[in-house]
């Protein structure tokens, strides 16, 4: 009984791993930036929804619609006046420069939404039965969503014109440029819209999870994780290795307890990093 | 060349430093050992993030480490807090061999976010196995009526880490860690053995902060988790290097005095927004000043240029011409 219960559990759970950790993922092959303000940013992006449905009572579809779209806006902002200005620097200069922004983040949330836990309980409450399985409703879309969305971004990547340019750029800035692509357009579309999912993960995260500013340190090592054993900059790689560690997460948590489960994670990503540094379906990184 | 040597630069600290237990105030003293335990620290991170070009987020990992080792022999053994900080420093050095051969297998940015995971997870460790480590409760050691002897340790480290970092900055192996940081790969190529080079960079680098995490522990007269494993003690350490200078001598120093000094004025008068400041000033300092302090002393001329600097300098087109 429990195997079919841990199972369901945690492939719900890695669906929001999985859209953030694509969000990581595309900024990455893109701008070959590591954005350590992800986890912030869907921190804060659920933190917004549950004050635009109980603060400002709207409907939660409002929060849909504007929080990524807020989100969007932020993640442009960020490549215009920081990210845009230290592109040609070592890659440790834009590491620095996103993790001091998560920290601006979480200190600014923590003022104004204050330290502790909120939710959103009247969010699609109650829960359906799949194979005799009692599942939460709020997980269960969220999950719909997230892998959705994931996948609609893949699909935008392998089959428009955008994705087109998207892939070219990450996999050859220089020819790119020549081929007539303007570089620094697609840059911001793609940190625009990697912000955006991850303000999109934190709209459904907030009916799902109890969420409080710290929330995002804790995701974005998941989404770390999911990405290198998944493979950087592979997109179905990351998909995969989220539903799997959503599963090791959930079922390690079921044996050893909440706080070492979520270390199973760290220690699969180590094994992994050990056995095949370049990740399942890693093509290997051009730094 | 005019200037200030910067051996005179640290005989002036080592000068302050010697005469301040005497005439400073309790207050004084212990606003300077923390200042020195993160001066050792952002040396320590020095060395395999400004050097060797190895930059992470994990080296809080090993201060925590210490804290843990040093603070559960003293609280279960009443093992006096020197020995303990050097069985706790054995340890980090321990735990730093067999995970530097994992962890460096790793470049760049990848190197730094799987040290920064690590610390997560090692916090989680300490938060899940209550038994031993008191969980999220803590550990309570006897507190210190003197904090002197404290200071005498952590001056002393402090000490040997700058004499160490300018020994590095002058010898064939400094250099060779320039070459992992500026190329990995012609470095390997020039028969470097990088492997190992960044192994031993890495342990060095550990030793350290573990020790200074099992003196802070005694300095608190406290430990959990969140205090052992804190993100901001990171990203403090860091700043200072890089507000400093990266791969410098007097970077760590600078920094450090600096940034205690502005941390000090901001958590006195605005505690709340005092960590969202710091952020800030990384985020400025990355922005307009990416080279540091020192470097930008050495370029207007205020510090002398040592004879390795200089030389270095002159390889660098872009450097040499300012």
């Amino acid at each position: 009984m429990p195997v079919a219960d841990l199972l369901i559990g945690g492939i719900l759970l890695g669906g929001v791993y999985a859209l953030m950790a694509c969000g990581l993922n595309l900024i990455f092959g893109v701008m070959r930036v590591i954005n350590f303000a992800h986890g912030d940013i869907l921190a804060i992006s659920a933190l917004s929804t549950v004050s635009i449905a109980v603060g400002l009572k709207l409907p939660f579809w409002v929060a849909i619609v504007f929080v990524p779209i807020g989100c969007a806006a932020f993640g442009a902002l960020i490549q215009v006046l920081i990210l845009r200005r230290i592109e040609g620097a070592p890659m440790i200069m834009s590491l620095l420069a996103t993790y001091a922004l998560s920290t601006i983040l979480v200190n600014v949330a923590i003022l104004i939404w204050g330290g502790g836990y909120s939710g959103l309980p009247g969010v699609l409450s109650g829960s359906i039965r799949i194979i005799g399985v009692n599942v939460s409703l709020s997980r269960l879309v969220s999950f719909v969503c997230a892998i959705g969305v994931s996948l609609a971004v893949w699909w935008m990547l392998e089959y428009t014109r955008f994705g087109r340019a998207v892939r070219s750029v990450s996999a050859a800035p220089e020819l790119a440029s020549i081929s007539g692509i303007a570089i620094e357009r697609v840059r911001l579309a793609t940190f625009a819209l990697g912000t955006a999912m991850a303000g999109f993960a934190g709209v459904l995260v907030a009916p799902a999870f109890a969420i409080d500013p710290q929330l995002g340190s804790r995701f974005i090592i998941k989404a770390f994780a999911v990405i290198i054993v998944g493979g950087m900059g592979s997109y179905p790689g990351a998909i995969l290795a989220a539903l799997l560690l959503g599963v090791v997460e959930v079922v390690g948590s079921y044996f050893a307890g909440a706080v070492i489960g979520s270390a199973f994670l760290f220690l699969l990503m180590l094994a992994v990093l050990l056995v095949r540094p370049r990740g399942l379906l890693g093509a290997g990184v051009r730094a | 060349m005019k200037g200030i040597n910067p051996l005179a630069i640290i005989g002036v600290a080592a000068i302050v430093a010697i005469v301040l237990p005497f005439v400073g105030s309790d207050y004084a003293i212990s606003f300077s050992i923390q200042l020195l335990i993160f001066l050792v620290l952002a040396a320590s991170w020095n060395w395999i993030g400004g050097y060797a070009g190895y930059t992470h987020f994990g080296q809080v990992g090993f201060f925590g480490i210490g804290a843990y080792v040093g603070s559960l022999l003293n609280f279960h053994y009443g093992m006096p807090w020197y020995l303990a900080a050097i069985i706790a420093a054995l340890a980090g050095a321990a735990v730093a061999i067999p995970l530097g051969g994992a962890m460096l297998r790793l470049k760049g940015p990848f190197f730094a976010i799987g040290m920064f995971g690590l610390a997560r997870v090692l916090e989680a460790f300490a938060l899940g196995f209550d038994s031993i480590t008191g969980g999220g409760t803590g550990i309570y050691l006897k507190p210190v009526s003197d904090l002197r002897p404290l200071y005498w340790a952590v001056a002393g480290v402090a000490m040997i880490m700058v004499l160490l970092t300018w020994r590095l900055d002058n010898s064939r192996l400094g250099l060779k860690l320039l070459a992992i940081r500026e190329d990995e790969s012609a470095a390997e190529s020039l028969g470097l053995p990088t492997t190992r080079l960044k192994i031993g960079t890495f342990v060095a680098s550990a030793i350290a902060p573990a020790a200074m995490g099992s003196i802070y522990a005694v300095y608190l007269g406290f430990i959990d988790p969140p205090t052992a494993f804190a993100p901001n003690m990171e990203l403090t350490t860091i700043a200072m290097v890089l507000l400093g200078g990266m791969g410098t001598v007097l970077g760590p120093l600078v920094g450090a005095i600096v940034l205690s000094v502005v941390n000090e004025v901001l958590w006195a008068s605005y505690p709340q927004i005092y960590l969202a400041c710091v952020g800030v000033i990384v985020l400025l300092a990355v922005l307009f000043m990416p080279r540091g302090i020192v470097s930008l002393g050495m370029k207007k001329g205020w510090f002398r240029i040592g004879r390795p600097q200089f030389r270095r300098l002159a390889a660098r087109k872009e450097q040499a011409a300012a």
